[in-house]
């Protein structure tokens, strides 16, 4: 019997995207496609792929977390802060602080979903914005700036681990992808991790199963917070300067890329190898687009919510074919 | 006799000003299978809660064996080897078999080990007799294997008590009596069960002893030898039902509303053929999968028929949709009062006009509440729905209230065909009386009527003629008299008839 999950299935499907994708664009722009690229990507998606995969550990429990964007500007400017008071402090050590940062805003999230059963769509609208405005308000409207760094943290993004074949894999694209095989791993094999699914798949019955739902909950979003965290320790080493507005927009990408990579937006199913995928080819898109002649690049966002339709729309159908599929197929094996 | 495994004493429970259970008392014993019967709004619901630690009594005891104990919330039933299945299963779709067998298992590592899940989860599966595969996603599974998936979840905590909760409702005769076997097994095996259940007649062939409660108290517990159907049911309803499976005198007249010839769709159905007169009722019977709701669904424009011809009301009748059915004057309540039929946040007057709000309008376009009320009062006092008024969310009424109120909702169309799938799955023994004397009463003034029903006693009780399917065929067409359950079930089972109860 293939053993072929409609999830494996998907990923395939959206690797095939993603070729396609950049075979377009090696069609429309000259010199697009080279080594170059992929370094160029693979910067930019070490941050994408940390708010992508926190955002699934809470889509799969039929919540969504509005305030990533925030939470990852907030922690880039205290870990900026940090540093610049310390520059020689232990580079594990601050982002292990930026995670801790962002852990925190993953308890105020997680306390009012999950125990003052406040919907996280209202929830995490709310912080989004007060934790920009704490942003603002910590920050005094002051930026952190390149020159207050030291530079080992701004020479970590760009460090070279190792070539092959002329692609650069540089330290930060490596530590996230570390970071989300580590997840996927856990999600797949740890079995506290399959509660997590069973509170998306069904709350009442993960109720009935003795699942302590309100924990679990709480728990995603906690994990999403340090996850945005470290995503905001990457934000500063990547880029440096450090403003208010820092992190805006991550949002929509985070649940773009969870959402193309597969993830159900209604709870119970994804996995965040997929919700790398979709931020690789979220990014890919993005940042081709920017290159593209014949496009204005004020259509990036629109492109992100075709993507996002587009994704949902082919996996309603794709879902409604598989079903329609196994029916007949057992219909004609009980015959 | 050992100490009972589980015992109630005086157990009242309040919410509020409303009082759910006063001073009931109940013993469970090893290897015993307790039918539990009453009325919907009894109180069985708030007992089970209690009983697996999702409400806590108000006042009075839990004991278990022997020793006062309390049930702080599901996770302490379950260790204390309580554990319920329902009439909906709590399955996790996006999980595979085995994930779901032992989801609240707590004797594992941190790691899952999947081979090692599988095979204890076959090994389970095998015990009650069933064949799954246990890798595959429970998502398409269908209501008994989903039990089937619940009742390995219990047995893989060692459950001493195991709640049924209407568990064959939505069965068909055989997976019930499949159901039935594991339920007795299980007793034989030494665990408690609580079976409780709507249709009689299979608490007579499951059970060892019947519990009825009424009002959210204890009226009586006695071994199933010295108990009748009679006697149960005036238990339950407090007065004496008389014949109240008999079926009323046929109002059948000689004119043909519908008449249906080699109907088909895709692989699904064919060779359906019948004539329904006006003020007929013609039920149609048949095991899960004999797609007798398919057909319904196609009669009423849902899944467009692809062969055959239908003349209904002397003109071709050939919908494509829904609206169309309903604008030739076909009206179909559907089996799933949830998904399909109400709106369950709704007041129970919006519900009713919901389809038919074009009628209450004022002369400038505005829904006239005055009128709109008036329609429903007078289907709450015709129906008989047990409401203070109609602005009451339905979502607060019985099943047997609701299915009331989607039957008003029809009629308030006016239909000259009503097809009515399961009208009374689920609800108790006094609103399935009142339904099928609403059915009858709607045959009498002229209109037609198909009933779709699982329930033998039920199609035996409507049934001016019996439409037997199974598996998409159409069987044969029994008359009243001379149809039994026994005939019935040797059509809808073909060959394998020795096989069903």
């Amino acid at each position: 019997m293939s053993r072929l999950s409609p999830q494996t299935l998907r990923l395939i499907a959206l690797l095939a995207v993603l070729v396609l994708v950049v075979a377009f664009f090696s069609s429309q722009i000259q010199g697009y496609f080279n080594a170059r690229l992929f370094n160029r990507i693979s910067s930019s998606v070490a941050i994408m792929a940390l708010i992508a995969c926190a955002q699934t550990l809470v889509i799969v429990t039929r919540n969504i977390d509005l305030s990533i964007g925030s939470v990852v500007g907030f922690t880039a400017f205290a870990a900026g802060l940090m540093v610049a008071a310390h520059p020689g402090m232990n580079g594990v050590v601050l982002a292990l602080y930026a995670m801790g940062v962002g852990a925190v805003f993953g308890i105020i999230n997680g306390l009012l979903v999950a125990y003052a059963r406040v919907p996280s769509i209202i929830v995490t609208l709310a912080t989004m914005a007060i934790f920009r405005s704490a942003l603002v308000e910590f920050s005094g409207a002051r930026s952190i700036t390149t020159a207050n760094l030291p530079t080992w943290l701004t020479d970590f993004p760009n460090t070279t681990l190792f070539t092959v074949a002329g692609l650069e894999f540089r330290a930060a694209f490596v530590l996230a992808v570390v970071v989300v095989l580590v997840v996927h791993l856990a999600l797949m094999r740890l079995r506290p991790a399959r509660q997590l699914y069973a509170v998306g798949s069904n709350p009442e019955a993960a109720e009935m199963a003795g699942i302590n739902r309100k924990l679990v909950v709480f728990c995603a979003f906690v994990a999403a917070g340090a996850l945005a965290g470290l995503a905001g320790f990457m934000f500063l080493a990547r880029f440096g300067n450090i403003t208010v507005v820092a992190g805006l927009g991550f949002e929509l990408k985070s649940v773009a890329a969870a959402v193309v990579g597969g993830v159900n937006i209604n709870g119970g199913s994804g996995s965040v190898i997929g919700a790398l995928i979709g931020a690789v080819l979220v990014d890919v898109i993005d940042s081709s687009l920017v290159r593209w002649e014949l496009v204005s690049e004020f259509w990036r966002e629109a492109v992100l919510g075709v993507l996002i339709l587009a994704a949902v729309a082919v996996d309603a159908i794709l879902g409604r074919r598989l079903v329609a599929m196994r029916i007949r197929r057992e219909r004609e094996k009980r015959q | 006799m050992d100490t009972p495994v589980l015992s109630l004493k005086d157990v009242s429970k309040r919410f509020g000003q409303t009082v759910a259970l006063s001073g009931m008392s109940l013993d469970l014993n090893r290897g015993e299978v307790h039918a539990i019967v009453g009325e919907n709004g009894a109180g069985k619901s708030t007992m089970i809660k209690i009983m697996t630690g999702v409400h806590q009594p108000t006042s009075g005891e839990i004991l278990i064996d022997g020793t006062p104990r309390v049930l702080p919330g599901t996770r302490a039933a379950r260790e204390a080897g309580i554990a319920a299945i329902f009439q909906e299963p709590m399955v996790f779709p996006d999980l595979d078999v085995a994930e779901n067998i032992f989801i609240s298992a707590t004797d594992q590592g941190l790691i899952q080990k999947t081979g090692e899940l599988h095979r204890r989860a076959r090994a389970l599966i095998d015990r009650i007799g069933m064949t799954l595969d246990v890798g595959r996603i429970a998502s398409g599974l269908t209501l008994a294997e989903q039990q089937a998936v619940e009742i390995a979840r219990a047995l893989s905590q060692d459950v001493r008590v195991l709640i049924m909760d209407e568990p064959t409702a939505s069965l068909s005769a055989h997976e019930a009596g499949e159901l039935r076997r594991i339920a007795r097994q299980l007793a034989d095996e030494g665990v408690a069960v609580v079976y409780i259940s709507h249709r009689l007649e299979e608490i007579f062939e499951v059970a060892h002893r019947v519990t009825v409660i009424r009002d959210g108290s204890h009226i009586s517990t006695k071994p199933i030898a010295e108990v009748t159907s009679d006697g149960l049911i005036a238990d339950m309803v407090g007065r004496e039902v008389g014949n109240f499976f008999a079926k009323g005198p046929s109002t059948a007249t000689p004119e043909v509303i519908l008449s249906v010839k080699e109907l088909a769709c895709g692989d699904i159905f064919r060779g359906i053929s019948f004539d329904l007169h006006r003020g007929e009722v013609l039920a149609m019977a048949g095991l899960i999968g004999a797609r007798r709701t398919d057909v319904a669904l196609s009669l009423f424009g849902i899944r467009p028929a692809t062969g055959g011809t239908v003349t209904f009301k002397g003109a071709p009748h050939a919908p494509r949709d829904a609206a169309e059915a309903i604008a030739a004057g076909i009206a179909y309540v559907s089996e799933d009062r949830r998904k399909l039929g109400l709106a369950m946040p709704m007041p129970i007057f919006a519900n009713i006009t919901l389809a038919t709000l074009d009628k209450v309008l004022t002369r400038f376009g505005l829904v006239d509440r005055a009128r709109e009320h008036a329609v429903a009062e007078s289907h709450r006092k015709r129906l008989n729905i047990r409401t203070p008024d109609v602005d009451a969310a339905v979502g607060n009424l019985s099943g047997g209230n609701q299915q009331k109120v989607m039957l008003a909702k029809w009629l308030e169309m006016h239909p000259d065909l009503l097809i009515f799938d399961e009208p009374t799955r689920g609800i108790d023994v006094g609103a399935k009386a009142e339904v099928h004397d609403l059915i009858r009463e709607f045959a009498a003034a002229g209109g037609a009527v198909i009933v779709i029903s699982s329930d033998l006693p039920e199609v035996l009780a409507m049934g001016d003629r019996i439409l037997v399917m199974r598996e998409g065929r159409q069987m044969g067409i029994l008359p009243h008299d001379g149809a039994t359950q026994e005939s019935i079930m040797r059509l809808a089972t073909g060959a394998s008839s020795e096989k069903a109860a």
